[in-house]
């Protein structure tokens, strides 16, 4: 090659770098505009219409015949409920009485709900080195980007967030949770610390909606790894983060209806 | 020097010159430190040192009396295990894991109530017709060179501990400016908070914490629940407990 052309040569490869280069932020931006980030509810996707009617929608879990025999035990204290009902209505003025705890759930501020996300939004900021999951109804939940390993789980107390990892793959956040405290999963399954819970956290293509897909794994509970879905709508741009706000200092946290004055 | 060979010298040195400057500017774009002040995420802590907050010039208008029924409003929250919002929020005891991404910088505080979120996705407040006022009211930021400006309104007035360092407490019509910036290399984050509330202060009130950044591999301890519920505890707290007296 003569010193001409591979001047030309040089000139053609210099000019085509700042090209190459910015196709590839062209693609990084393509790929970073479907992101997680945001605010999420849940979707009803089969029109159950109730909770009821959403939990029924979740595959049931193949346990172990060992699971399945030590099934009932353990679960969380949960709110406690009110008195019996006495079968009769009450009086004018007295209000029926439905929760005698509240504002007590165990999962406010530790990420219970947000493993499985209820009627309340989900709010996820995604960092260089951690996404945050936040629930308007309590709880926070930490997924580790930067490589570093689950804790030796001897010695640490489960929590209800638990520990999680997390990488990219293309724009699905691949999720790794053991810690957890020992308790019931959707579908009828089990959970204890050892328990690998993998999810799976990807928007669509039009960034509109976004699936979280849940699989448990823990060889000692389930026959096979006991896996279901939840599909979120993204909330419009300029959404919120509402103020979940509980006093259970006051009476009418407890309360129910009153019952209001009848026509004779 | 023939033509061919001047024409082959000014391609090559073209070359080099495009080359050189393509990579000064790719690593330009690597090694930019205004990227990284533009970004305060981690875990931060006040320590003994961190505060430096003058007293409040208060209106004559606030009396000791309504100082008092602000406290012990204060002294429910805790009791109740209620949100508590800001400004407690900032100095809470315990660290703070604060993340920037795309729409919201959000801080979670260790031990105490929920997130609080700084929008950077849009630049106007929620409308107070339909905004709720809340414990961290509504609040956007924006960046003004390496500094962080977040400016806070919709606050409630009664909820959670609203009593400001120095004196004071939030009300209804209070606003916040909060200015974020790193110093030290980023090992230290400054916020300078100003209030200003016309049933309040007489002039803006501002003050400054100082956070050291914790070790990128720290992991926020275990959450201790609150639970409002618990006899031992409520009594502990308002002075009745076995003991509580003599110590």
């Amino acid at each position: 090659m003569s010193v001409a052309k591979l001047g030309v040569a040089l000139l053609l490869i210099a000019g085509m770098i700042p090209a190459a280069s910015a196709l590839a932020q062209a693609r990084a931006a393509s790929a970073s505009d479907v992101h997680i980030e945001g605010h999420w509810v849940r979707k009803d996707v089969g029109g159950a219409g109730s909770f009821g009617g959403l939990a029924d929608q979740i595959p049931p879990a193949q346990l172990t015949a060992e699971a399945a025999a030590g099934r009932g035990r353990g679960g969380g204290p949960g709110r406690a409920a009110g008195p019996a009902p006495s079968g009769r209505p009450n009086a004018v003025g007295v209000p029926y009485i439905v929760v005698e705890r509240p504002c007590a759930n165990p999962g406010r501020g530790n990420g219970a709900l947000l493993i499985n996300p209820d009627s309340g939004g989900i709010h996820i900021i995604e960092n260089t080195d951690e996404v945050i999951l936040a629930g308007e109804r309590g709880g926070v939940r930490r997924i580790y980007l930067d490589g570093r390993p689950h804790p030796n789980l001897a010695g640490r107390t489960p929590t209800l967030a638990g520990h999680s990892t997390g990488r990219y793959e293309g724009n699905a956040l691949l999720v790794d949770t053991i810690g957890l405290t020992p308790g019931n999963v959707q579908g009828g399954g089990l959970r204890t610390p050892e328990t690998h819970l993998r999810e799976r956290i990807e928007a669509a293509a039009d960034g509109k909606t976004m699936t979280i897909t849940y699989t448990w794994d823990d060889a000692k509970i389930y026959q096979k790894p006991h896996t279901y879905s939840y599909v979120f709508d993204r909330l419009p741009a300029g959404s919120y983060a509402f103020e979940d706000w509980c006093d259970a200092g006051d009476p009418i946290e407890k309360q129910s209806i009153v019952p209001p004055p009848q026509k004779p | 020097m023939n033509q061919h060979r001047v024409a082959a010298c000014l391609c090559c040195a073209g070359a080099i010159v495009a080359l050189a400057s393509h990579l000064a500017t790719a690593q330009g774009r690597q090694a930019a430190p205004a990227a990284s002040s533009r970004d305060f995420s981690g875990f931060w802590e006040l320590s003994v040192d961190s505060r430096h907050v003058p007293d409040a010039n208060l209106l004559p208008t606030v009396t000791r009396a309504m100082r008092t029924a602000r406290a012990k409003k204060d002294a429910y929250a805790v009791r109740w295990c209620n949100l508590l919002g800001m400004p407690f929020v900032m100095d809470s005891g315990r660290p703070l894991d604060i993340r920037q991404g795309r729409t919201a910088v959000i801080i979670v505080p260790e031990n105490a109530s929920g997130p609080r979120y700084l929008y950077l996705d849009r630049s106007t407040h929620v409308g107070e017709d339909i905004f709720d006022p809340t414990t961290y009211g509504d609040s956007i930021a924006r960046w003004e060179g390496d500094t962080l400006v977040a400016d806070t309104t919709g606050f409630h007035p009664d909820r959670g501990i609203a009593t400001i360092p120095g004196g004071g407490y939030r009300t209804a019509t209070s606003h916040l400016v909060e200015r974020y910036r790193l110093l030290q290399d980023g090992n230290m984050l400054s916020v300078v908070f100003t209030w200003t509330d016309p049933k309040m202060f007489r002039t803006p009130h501002t003050y400054e914490f100082r956070y050291y950044r914790l070790p990128v591999d720290y992991e926020p301890r275990t959450w201790l629940p609150c639970d409002p519920f618990d006899e031992g505890r409520a009594q502990f707290l308002e002075g009745k407990a076995a003991g509580a007296a003599t110590r």
